[in-house]
């Protein structure tokens, strides 16, 4: 076969397999979408009709009593802020830290250096089960038990968003900041106007990872906040749901809502995402 | 300019590594500490036991029956985790449209979005009710009973690792995509024009190209998924039936902050540091990881 014939072969048989594939990821989409259509469905039928029939699809009588028992029967707007606090204070904190120890991990040379890199690699390795004993006798100690901010001081450091960080900033060029350098600007400004915007899509991409995990955290709420008023979301709606075990439309409600601020995140940032996460240490 | 330069490196350093020192390192020291005394938080004194707590530990049935479940977890969960997702990300790959590709992309992360327990509760109402759950109609449209996912200790783990699997493939699906999307295309238009299959081009350039990034990915996956917790709260809210749904992180948290014996929880979380170190040295060795410093 010459080369043209090649390519013509290829470009039929390709399309056969590509359908394939194109049908089966369509079918794999189905299956992850099935659960939220079946929770929004449900969240809007009234309780009775959740008991008789909960696999309906559609709601035979459309009510929103499920999201008023949520909104106003319960302290999900307290439950809203502390996971908002919480979540944006330490997404903004580790943001920072990691972009500045990525720079400074990358283009200084100390003594140390090393050593406390690979100490901080080391720490991801180390299980949250193995910290949460002594942290928590620690929080405990310096007063901070079932207050916040037992969940924002701990967190200011981020391992993977400093190793992250510092894959990107090895990939700007020399030449940039050494004339940055030469033009009198001093090591914050050199990262605030230099390093900033030229590792934007690793900020994109960290950004969104930090934010879902520390909103999706579950363990870390349940060991620091103890009292009602002072939870955040994914741990109220466990307690929600075992509460509420007949009133399926309420926990639904629950669960649709929870999910709405990181919808808005993921939207809002997924196109630096994807390209954030392309440029990473995923190079192969 | 020098001293520009010391002056910076003490104003990052200090306060950033006091936070890591204090809340990362010494917690682990700490543990350690504690795992040869007998510690009660509410008690002024609390004495040393040399390594009584550890004795304990190896007599200690519901210890084994947890670590059992959390290596069956994690090793079966994440070893279909890392197959699928590669396969999804390889199949998506191959197709020519960019819109196509990140629309698939999105949609197989959808689940990563929504927190675990919101999840976990939605499919316990769903898929997994007994009575008209979808699983249990399906199995009924194909001529089978019906049978209880969650409240029997024969399928709880299968059901836990089904779910998981869908709430996090996502993740892993992201980064081999981004793994598949940096190998250099003419590498296979050549290997296209000397005959390669495509099976051949996935075995002979992408698998071998992305072998950093499944050995990144592999190590995250297994640390990630041995911590493991929220949804085992939700399927097997007491332990599960005999126990089958007991897994490390909700045996330490228990024995520590219910039963508040912390130094028996701290001698068992040592126990599971180990066993975790022991996997991640096996699967560095085998994979040799390299950090690119």
């Amino acid at each position: 076969m010459d080369v043209k014939a090649k390519k013509k072969f290829y470009q039929r048989e390709g399309f056969r397999v590509r359908l394939i594939l194109f049908l089966v990821m369509v079918i794999v989409s189905l299956i992850i979408v099935i659960p939220y259509v079946w929770m929004l469905s449900n969240s809007f039928k009234p309780t009775k009709e959740t008991l008789v029939d909960a696999s309906h699809l559609l709601p035979k009588n459309p009510t929103l009593d499920g999201y008023r028992k949520v909104l106003f029967d319960s302290p999900f707007f307290s439950w809203l802020r502390n996971s908002l606090i919480i979540t944006v204070s330490d997404t903004l904190i580790i943001l920072f830290t990691s972009t500045i120890l990525g720079y400074l991990f990358s283009r200084f040379e100390f003594r140390g250096r090393r050593f406390l890199f690979m100490m901080l690699l080391f720490t991801m390795m180390v299980p949250a089960q193995v910290t949460m004993i002594t942290k928590f006798i620690l929080i405990d100690r310096i007063g901070l038990y079932d207050n916040l901010l037992a969940l924002i001081i701990p967190a200011v450091v981020s391992a993977f968003g400093v190793y992250l960080c510092k894959q990107y900033c090895d990939e700007i060029p020399r030449e940039l900041l050494e004339s940055a350098r030469i033009d009198g600007a001093g090591n914050f400004q050199i990262y605030f106007h230099i390093v900033i915007p030229q590792i934007r899509p690793a900020i994109g991409s960290l950004a969104i990872f930090t934010f879902l995990e520390i909103w999706n955290d579950y363990l870390n709420p349940l060991l620091y906040l103890s009292s009602t008023g002072k939870q955040t979301l994914p741990l109220a709606l466990s307690f929600f749901s075992s509460q509420h075990q007949t009133d399926l439309s309420a926990t639904m409600a629950a669960s649709a809502l929870i999910m709405i601020p990181t919808s808005i995140v993921f939207i809002v940032f997924q196109k630096q995402f994807i390209k954030g996460i392309a440029m990473t240490g995923m190079k192969g | 300019m020098k001293r520009d330069k010391h002056r910076f490196l003490l104003l990052v350093l200090v306060p950033c590594f006091s936070a890591v020192f204090i809340f990362l390192v010494l917690p682990i020291i700490g543990t350690f500490l504690i795992s040869f005394m007998e510690y009660n938080p509410l008690r002024n004194e609390n004495t040393f036991v040399g390594l009584s707590n550890y004795a304990r530990m190896l007599q200690d049935r519901s210890f084994f029956k947890a670590m059992g479940n959390t290596l069956l977890f994690t090793f079966c969960a994440v070893a279909i985790n890392i197959v699928l997702a590669l396969a999804m990300a390889t199949a998506i790959s191959q197709f020519e449209s960019n819109r196509t590709r990140s629309f698939f992309r999105m949609m197989v992360f959808l689940p990563c979005i929504a927190p675990m327990v919101a999840s976990a509760v939605v499919w316990l109402r769903s898929l997994y009710e007994p009575r008209g759950g979808m699983f249990n109609a399906l199995r009924r449209a194909f001529g089978l009973e019906g049978i209880s996912w969650v409240g029997d200790a024969r399928y709880l783990m299968i059901s836990v690792i089904i779910f998981t699997l869908w709430a996090d493939i996502g993740y892993n699906v992201i980064l081999f995509s981004a793994g598949i999307d940096g190998i250099p295309g003419d590498l296979y238009d050549s290997a296209k024009l000397d005959g390669a299959g495509r099976w051949q081009l996935f075995r002979n350039i992408t698998l071998p190209l992305l072998g950093r990034t499944t050995t990144f990915i592999l190590l995250m996956t297994l640390t990630s998924y041995f911590q493991m917790f929220a949804q085992f709260q939700i399927f097997a809210p007491k332990e599960g039936p005999q126990q089958s749904g007991l897994v490390m992180t909700g045996y330490i948290y228990k024995q520590a902050f219910v039963v508040k014996e912390m130094g028996y929880a701290a001698a068992i979380s040592m126990a599971l540091f180990v066993v975790i170190l022991i996997v991640s040295a096996v699967q560095q060795r085998l994979g040799r990881v390299d950090w690119e410093y």
